[in-house]
């Protein structure tokens, strides 16, 4: 593991829970710069906590966070969102009353002083979904599933974070519609960016990552490549996976 | 008939404001402040002192919306914000914001006296014949900053980045924070805005009832029906709509059945409107003005 690029998300001894109960402990995690790295495991494993803690979203959290070399540990999650990270939720949480293009200005919110950069995004996000440009004036609950994933990625990468969290993009979509984001996912890392992408489908995590860690109840319990995958890891997986 | 619809429509002007504040503050942190019409109380006392004192009444006047717009954002700091740290999910604000609008009422008892006080008449003393009806240049000023006020908040809410941003504090306030919205100030800035709703509604009405410190009461509750009737909890203009067949319906009820009816009928029309469209008359949900959604694969 010695030739990977320098950190831009580093997570050690994370625990991170609601109310009384950790769902998360001591997990640690790091994705590189420009590097995509996927978190498996079934329902209820705490993936999600994992990404929502990053964020902010989850207010008991110990341990260390860092976003590029910021300890975004104890930082509300509006200070969080200004450029250091961007999450696509589960469920994709758009502004239903309000339009495709309102949803994405909305994702800039940090950025809104330098118009120049929000049209520059913006040009940006409707040239990887050149569908939401047609769409822009439409009210975001008008679209179907898979054009809103879309927008919920395309508002995450309007801030311009330095990480990139995805919450299983590909869940409840068409075989088609998966494809488009995965396809999506690939041209963001082509373009440089970092992800962490949270996943129960294995062939899309290993179609987009560099890494996956295998997570279930609560701890990371493997971490493996894409292509230990494929020669016959599946058989590890499936053993966590069930 | 003309001329109850006219007096209902200025009446309800005022109406509609107040259940617009309270509507506002309610969209975006879905608290409903009890204290609203002692907000409204406090612009009409201080601009009442003011004036008395020999300020110009334009001057008194902005500072009376000053004074409720502090209050305003008191009442979130102290009677809100608390309690909500230590329970999102608590309904604690119910007896809290209560208690705030009693302790406000009681101050203001207190230091100007239970008594009502003079309130400069501004506009009050022109009178306007309109066909066989008559209004004062007032009642026409109230109708007139109610329309523009109305409008405005639509223009704001749905044009500009602060709307745009309230409107996402309003459908999901989690993600509202996690694309860098700080949700505290925006919530702030709502109690603020809806206390200088309330603030204007009373130097419209301050002419008429003069300056009370008991004023809050009966604007406050008139101004939660507006906002039930209309639906305004979804929709804040639509608390607007709400006030003005509030006042339609009181001035009616006046004029139709006898001088004091409208201190029961409006009740009346509530709780029917309520059993029969419980989200109110103009709310987004209603079947009547709700869009046409397609069905989303997916959801």
């Amino acid at each position: 593991m010695s030739e990977q690029p320098a950190p831009v998300l580093e997570i050690e001894s994370l625990s991170a829970g609601y109310g009384r109960f950790d769902v998360v402990r001591d997990v640690a995690l790091t994705v590189g710069k420009g590097e995509a790295v996927a978190l498996l495991g079934p329902n209820g494993a705490g993936k999600t906590t994992v990404l929502h803690a990053i964020m902010g979203l989850v207010r008991q959290r110990r341990g260390l966070i860092r976003v590029g070399g910021t300890d975004v540990s104890a930082l509300p999650p509006h200070r969080i969102a200004r450029g250091l990270a961007a999450i696509a939720p589960e469920g994709r949480r758009l502004f239903l009353d309000q339009s495709v293009e309102d949803n994405l200005v909305l994702g800039a919110l940090h950025l809104r002083r330098d118009r120049a950069r929000v049209e520059r995004l913006l040009g940006s996000v409707y040239e990887i979904f050149p569908v939401l440009k047609a769409y822009r004036h439409r009210l975001s609950s008008f679209l179907s599933g898979g054009e809103q994933q879309m927008v919920a990625i395309g508002r995450m990468l309007m801030s311009d974070p330095q990480v990139m969290l995805l919450d299983e993009p590909s869940v409840a979509l068409s075989p088609v519609a998966v494809d488009i984001v995965v396809k999506a996912m690939l041209e963001l890392r082509r373009r440089g960016a970092s992800l962490l992408l949270v996943e129960q489908r294995i062939d899309v995590a290993t179609r987009v990552c560099d890494r996956l860690y295998v997570m279930t109840h609560g701890e990371i319990v493997d971490k493996l490549t894409p292509d230990m995958v494929r020669s016959g890891g599946m058989s590890i997986l499936n053993k966590y996976l069930g | 008939m003309l001329q109850f619809i006219l007096s209902g429509i200025a009446i309800g002007a005022i109406y509609g404001l107040v259940g617009m504040a309270l509507a506002i503050s309610f969209y975006v942190t879905r608290i409903i402040n009890f204290a609203q019409g002692q907000l409204m109380m406090v612009t009409v006392m201080v601009t009442a002192e003011l004036a008395s004192s020999g300020f110009p009444v334009w001057l008194a006047a902005v500072a009376g919306l000053a004074c409720s717009c502090i209050v305003g954002v008191l009442s979130y700091l102290i009677a809100v914000r608390p309690i909500l740290m230590s329970n999102r999910f608590s309904f604690g604000w119910l007896v809290s914001t209560l208690g705030f609008a009693v302790i406000v009422e009681n101050a203001a008892a207190y230091i100007w006296g239970p008594t009502s006080q003079a309130f400069p008449p501004i506009l009050n003393k022109i009178s306007l014949p309109i066909g066989d009806a008559v209004l004062t240049a007032q009642q026409l000023l109230a109708i007139a900053t109610a329309a523009i006020l109305a409008g405005g908040f639509e223009v704001v809410r749905r044009h500009t980045l602060f709307g745009k941003l309230g409107m996402a504090t309003a459908a999901d306030p989690e993600m509202a924070s996690a694309i860098g919205a700080n949700t505290t100030v925006v919530a702030i800035v709502a109690f603020a805005v809806s206390a200088v709703f309330a603030g204007i509604a009373g130097l419209l009405i301050g002419p008429t009832t003069f300056a009370n410190p008991y004023l809050g009461d009966t604007f406050g509750t008139y101004g939660f029906i507006a906002m039930m009737i209309g639906g305004g909890t979804e929709r804040p203009v639509a608390a607007m709509f709400g006030g003005l067949l509030l006042g339609i319906c009181a001035e009616g009820a006046n004029a139709l059945i006898n001088s004091q009816a409208s201190d029961w009928f409006p009740f009346l029309v509530l709780v029917v409107i309520l059993i029969v469209s419980p989200k109110g008359l103009f709310s987004a949900s209603n079947p009547l003005f709700r869009p046409r959604r397609p069905m989303v694969a997916g959801n």
